[in-house]
């Protein structure tokens, strides 16, 4: 099959959907590829590239023509007219958003794969590009930010003075804010980060971010997105982001709820409170905005002289990598697409994501079906409702306090006072010495053991436990014959255990040497 | 110097010489050293006692006998021992030390009946008392011992089902016996020789043995190896046990050694492993069949061997955690190889 990769209509745009060296990798998958005459231009990727690495380039139409079109934005409705019925359309179409495109491809007959309707599971990973774009998104939005911002994003103590470091407030623990995250504490900068799915604190810290705190119960996000918050949540959250955003000097934004617009995490309030040449990066901006008075693409200095960044096209901002990374998630696509790897594109409904990708299935030509959205996919680990009585039993194991402790052995040490003091005998009582400073002797000795000799000590104490052998070889002197043989079967046992012993644990030590 | 006085400094060098083993084992630089003053403190306490025994036996219608079996039984005991310390797997080591344990109960358990049929002969009635208690207390720990150490050998060998016996009011069971053993244990005190005091034994021994085999049974086969620790414990109550019925203190001191290092040593390993010490020593008490995983672990990731590939080659440092998917597992499992 012949795929097409076009130049994007969209002004501005300088992505391209495939690179030199994707291609090639789409060339082993059996396809054809042809590429449209200065389609990566923008991305550092020339026409002579494309040549070199042993596809066609050709005119707008043998691309369009094509059994495959693969781009980057969505197609345009003069786009969806050069198409031919039946070819396959791959690209980001934003389905949730745009369901007038999703009604001409179904007309132009055609089966379009939603790059951005990647079900986000573990094995999709590898061709989620929104993961992809936002990775580089977030990096890029640190740039600007700091190219906006008037001083040095790390600390120094010079011999001119101190520099402070530039204080960092991320919004949203995902893709985009962790390499936020990444990016500007490794500029030096004083990160700290939110996220309304307390899970990804973790993941924040790894970042080197930290992570606030708001005191509310939230939930685990089942489908990987966040959520928006209740009314509750909101209010605590919004005190929270008030005091952030006023404190840092950077405030990176990238609350994302699919389907729905940006919410509204800082108030025109919040932004008329914050520090003069403070910059916000709005990574919402194409869906709204998180910040009051973003304006999409532009970038809006405020009246107090905040900064606010609006640019969606950060991603594109470093065209070359981001194509490169956008052409090796269309390459693993075509991969799952191409199991036989003879450049025949099939379509598996029964797995996840290419159910989930395909938002318009236009193999039976005329009659194309629009098929978003798909089923819903599970994809936390997080468990289904625990059953409530469950929760009760667990409570109970609290750790002992000192006082009960203290109890505990004084009581311990009372029993063992009124034991000896109700010895008939001082031998008993020698025997009791001994037998209580033999315990504290044994806990004593193998206080620190370390951990890989637990086997070899327990194989040790056995062997020695074997000495009850010598119990029974002071009863074999004895002129009853059942003793004598009960004793001689007790010395046997015994003796298996004290040489058995001593040999296995000779012989795990001898594990522990060098070249054993 | 009279041989009594030989043996009962022999004791005190035996004893000592199994301290230093145990504070030995608990390094590896000095583990090896530790396992030489075990072996010298178990032939000094060895060739004592036979040389008292020897001692002992002058004057018995048949010391031949008496002595060709006690050789005997240390040559055949010796020559089992180590032909299967020799051939054991090292994967088997466990179930090993369990079975071994079981002899240490057995022998125990034979050592308190012996002196059951010794009977106790002092002047005064209250020794006669401690010296029966002290039979049925030795019998006791050494049978639960024994059985224990049998069902903690077959769960590790995988011969029996290693899930925990969940019988119906298996607390009940476990107090219950022990109850009944404290009755039993009055009773046998209690009543003249000769009244039915092998029945009461018997009835005795038989419920501790069933005490045994329904605790340990009652426990995961993944947590067998802290069982096996917990009973390596038992094992040396039981030979202290012993040392109190014999008046013989080479034996409480070592009994009591194993004791608590075992006991202490199966709480560091509870710890480690996050179980309950206080619920593997009572034999699975309160633990119920881990329920439903309802605790959120974060999120997972799955990932690909040449995408491990590329994280490690791209590192900058790895840590290897040996056994931490065993423990995760909690079982243990042979390697394919």
């Amino acid at each position: 099959m012949l795929i097409g990769i076009p130049r994007e209509s969209k002004p501005g745009e300088t992505l391209v959907a495939a690179t030199a060296k994707t291609v090639s990798q789409l060339t082993n998958l059996g396809y054809d590829v042809v590429v449209e005459a200065g389609a990566g231009n923008a991305a550092d990727q020339p026409d002579s590239a494309f040549v070199d690495a042993g596809v066609r380039v050709g005119t707008s139409e043998e691309v369009w023509a094509a059994d495959v079109v693969v781009k980057v934005n969505a197609p345009s409705a003069e786009e969806i007219g050069r198409l031919r019925p039946g070819a396959t359309i791959v690209s980001m179409m934003a389905p949730g958003r745009s369901p007038e495109l999703l009604e001409q491809l179904q007309g132009a007959g055609v089966t379009a794969l939603a790059m951005d309707a990647v079900p986000r599971i573990s094995r999709a990973q590898s061709m989620d590009v929104l993961s992809s774009m936002a990775n580089v998104a977030g990096y890029r939005a640190v740039v600007e930010s700091a190219h906006e911002f008037g001083r040095m994003f790390t600390g120094q103590v010079t011999a001119a003075g101190k520099i402070p470091p530039a204080r960092v407030f991320v919004v949203g623990a995902g893709v985009a804010g962790l390499a936020a995250i990444g990016a500007a504490s490794a500029m030096g900068a004083i990160v700290r980060a939110f996220d309304v799915r307390p899970e990804v604190a973790e993941q924040v810290e790894s970042m080197g971010a930290q992570f606030v705190e708001v005191d509310f119960e939230s939930e685990v996000s089942s489908d990987g997105y966040a959520k928006e918050m209740t009314a509750e949540q909101e209010a605590a959250t919004a005190t929270m982001y008030d005091e952030e955003a006023r404190a840092a000097d950077i405030v990176i934004t990238t609350a994302l709820i699919p389907g729905r617009p940006a919410p509204k995490l800082l108030s025109a309030e919040t932004v008329a409170g914050m520090k003069n040449g403070s910059v916000i990066v709005d990574m919402a901006a194409a869906n709204g905005g998180n910040a009051a008075g973003t304006v999409t693409d532009q970038k809006v200095v405020t009246d107090n002289g905040v900064t606010i960044l609006g640019y969606t096209d950060l991603a594109g901002r470093l065209a070359a990598q981001t194509s490169q990374l956008y052409g090796t998630n269309i390459v693993n696509l075509l991969k799952l697409l191409t199991p036989e790897k003879d450049g025949v594109l099939t379509l598996d409904f029964d797995d996840v994501v290419q159910r989930g990708i395909t938002v318009v299935d236009g193999r039976d030509g005329e009659a194309a079906q629009i098929t978003w959205p798909p089923p819903a996919v599970q994809v936390s680990a997080a468990p289904a409702a625990a059953p409530v009585a469950a929760a009760p039993a667990k409570e109970q194991k609290a750790p002992m306090s000192a006082g009960a402790k203290v109890g505990l052995v004084l009581g311990a040490i009372g029993l063992f006072w009124l034991v000896n003091a109700l010895a008939p005998t001082d031998d008993l009582r020698r025997h009791f010495t001994v037998l209580m400073l033999s315990i504290v002797i044994g806990y004593y000795v193998i206080g620190k053991v370390a951990h890989a000799l637990h086997t070899p000590l327990m194989s040790v104490t056995n062997a020695i436990s074997g000495v009850v052998v010598v119990g029974a070889l002071v009863q074999v002197a004895s002129d009853d014959k059942l003793i004598v043989g009960l004793s001689a079967a007790a010395i046997l046992l015994a003796s298996i255990n004290i040489f058995g012993g001593f040999a296995v644990t000779r012989r795990m030590l001898a594990m522990f040497s060098k070249g054993a | 110097m009279d041989i009594l006085s030989i043996t009962g400094a022999a004791y005190i060098v035996a004893a000592l010489l199994f301290i230093l083993s145990l504070a030995g084992l608990s390094t590896h630089a000095s583990a090896k050293n530790g396992l030489t003053y075990g072996m010298t403190g178990m032939a000094v306490a060895l060739a004592a006692t036979v040389a008292a025994t020897v001692d002992a036996s002058d004057g018995l219608d048949d010391r031949a006998l008496v002595i060709g079996l006690l050789v005997a039984a240390v040559v055949i005991g010796a020559v089992i021992g180590l032909w299967r310390a020799r051939i054991v797997e090292m994967t088997g080591m466990p179930e090993l030390i369990a079975a071994l344990h079981s002899f240490v109960g057995l022998a125990a358990v034979l050592i308190g009946v012996n002196g059951h049929l010794e009977g106790s002969h002092y002047a005064m009635d209250s020794l006669n008392n401690i010296h029966e208690a002290e039979v049925s207390i030795g019998i006791f720990i050494g049978a639960v011992t024994f059985t224990g150490s049998i069902v903690a050998n077959l769960k590790l060998s995988a011969k029996m089902n290693s899930a925990p016996l969940m019988l119906p009011g298996k607390n009940l069971i476990n107090v219950g016996s022990l109850v009944a053993f404290a009755i039993l244990t009055v009773v046998y005190v209690a009543v003249e020789e000769g009244t039915g005091q092998d029945i009461i034994l018997a009835v005795l021994t038989i419920l501790a043995l069933a005490l045994g085999w329904h605790l340990v049974a009652s426990i995961g086969g993944g947590d067998m190896p802290v069982v096996v620790s917990m009973l390596n414990s038992y094992s040396g109550w039981a030979a202290a046990a012993s040392g109190f019925l014999l008046g013989n203190d080479l034996l409480i001191v070592t009994g009591a050694l194993v004791g608590s290092s075992g006991a202490y040593l199966s709480y560091i390993m509870c710890k480690a492993m996050n179980r309950s010490f206080i619920s593997l020593i009572a034999g699975g008490f309160g633990i119920a069949a881990p329920a439903g995983e309802d605790k959120d672990y974060g999120e997972h990731r799955e990932i690909q061997a040449d995408a491990v590939a590329e994280l490690l080659s791209g590192a900058s440092t790895v840590v290897i955690t040996p056994g931490y998917g065993m423990a995760v597992a909690r079982r243990r499992t042979r390697s394919p190889t």
